[in-house]
């Protein structure tokens, strides 16, 4: 055992609860140590040293006196119950404060955007591409050209364009 | 009376179940206080402050730990406010000076019992410079010999930690009174 271990027991021991094999192995050690010996004289004395030797009484008339001042209490308590609960209403106020102010920050209604074209078609799942698309895979010339001419215009309707 | 009936009582304003418990409980919250003040008119002051303390809280007690424990709680950590507020008023005399003063006393005897009270000084002054925590440990331990389990409920430190603590700080006052203890410890001295 070494005697970072030995002091460990030694502590223990102090108060009687290091298990009969433990306080052999102490022993054993203690025997052959002297500065463990050294250490063990010196938690001893220490210990019975700080133990008083008598603890005096409260002074007389104790309880007499505390409860005097637990009546002149009593008597003040409504004022100060008052005062209590009044800083806790102002707390409460504040903290009710800032969550309303928090709230309509964060939860104001949103005024209606107008959408962009891209956003437009995305909400009505149309292909931008899509309609040109359609007028090059004309075979006709005239067809395409007549497609042109609608689209260029800049009739919005598609269900109004010319279709071949 | 049984115990939960006076603090049901005192809890509804009866101040005499109240004077019951005091009774009862005094000692120990006056032994506490004494234990870290050294002095007996503190010593009262600060059980007079605790016990109004604990009857002001009454209210809030749920009886989910032990009346005596719930009232030591209350007590160490009024004594703990006590001792931060005056940090400055009871700033600790050197260790040495501590123990000289009481072997320059006359009215104290025979001279091994004034070497065994310089020694006491020493080592009160050595735990008043322990760091809070170490303090309270071993004043509520091999002060006032309460038991592990008690000091657990108390502090509400696991018992792993309450037996780390009390080996640390036991160890730190040894630290700090090495070399001190030998003037008048004469060959038993540290």
């Amino acid at each position: 055992m070494d005697c970072k271990k030995a002091e460990r027991f030694l502590l223990r021991s102090l108060d009687g609860k290091l298990d009969p094999e433990k306080k052999t192995l102490l022993q054993t050690h203690l025997e052959k140590c002297p500065s463990c010996q050294r250490k063990d004289r010196d938690y001893r004395m220490i210990l019975s040293l700080v133990r008083p030797q008598t603890v005096p009484e409260p002074l007389p008339y104790f309880k007499e006196r505390l409860l005097a001042k637990l009546e002149e209490k009593g008597k003040t308590a409504p004022a100060l119950l008052w005062v209590k609960w009044a800083h806790r209403a102002v707390a409460f106020s504040l903290a009710a404060f800032l969550l309303f102010g928090a709230g309509i920050l964060f939860f104001r209604p949103q005024e209606p955007r107008e959408l962009s074209q891209t956003e437009k078609f995305l909400l009505q799942d149309e292909n931008p591409l899509g309609e040109a698309g359609s007028i090059l895979d004309q075979q006709e010339a005239e067809d395409r050209n007549m497609m042109l001419i609608f689209a260029s215009v800049g009739d919005r309707d598609v269900s109004r364009r010319y279709r071949p | 009376m049984d115990e939960k009936e006076l603090i049901r009582r005192s809890q509804a304003g009866d101040g005499e179940a109240f004077g019951v418990l005091v009774e009862r409980y005094k000692g120990k919250v006056f032994s506490l206080a004494y234990g870290f003040t050294r002095d007996r008119a503190a010593a009262d002051d600060l059980a007079q402050e605790v016990f109004i303390k604990a009857y002001l809280s009454l209210p809030r007690f749920q009886a989910k730990s032990e009346f005596g424990t719930w009232l030591y709680r209350v007590a160490v950590n009024h004594i703990k406010d006590f001792l931060r507020k005056n940090r400055e008023r009871l700033k600790e005399i050197p260790l040495q000076e501590a123990g000289d003063r009481v072997l320059a006393s006359s009215d104290l005897g025979p001279e091994e019992q004034r070497l065994q009270e310089g020694r006491r000084e020493i080592v009160q002054a050595a735990l008043a410079r322990l760091p809070e925590k170490y303090r309270v440990i071993l004043t509520l331990r091999d002060m006032d010999g309460f038991s592990y389990e008690d000091i657990s409920r108390i502090l509400k430190l696991s018992p792993g930690t309450v037996d780390s603590r009390l080996h640390r700080a036991r160890r730190k006052l040894r630290e700090k009174l090495t070399g001190h203890l030998g003037r008048q410890g004469g060959e038993h001295g540290l």
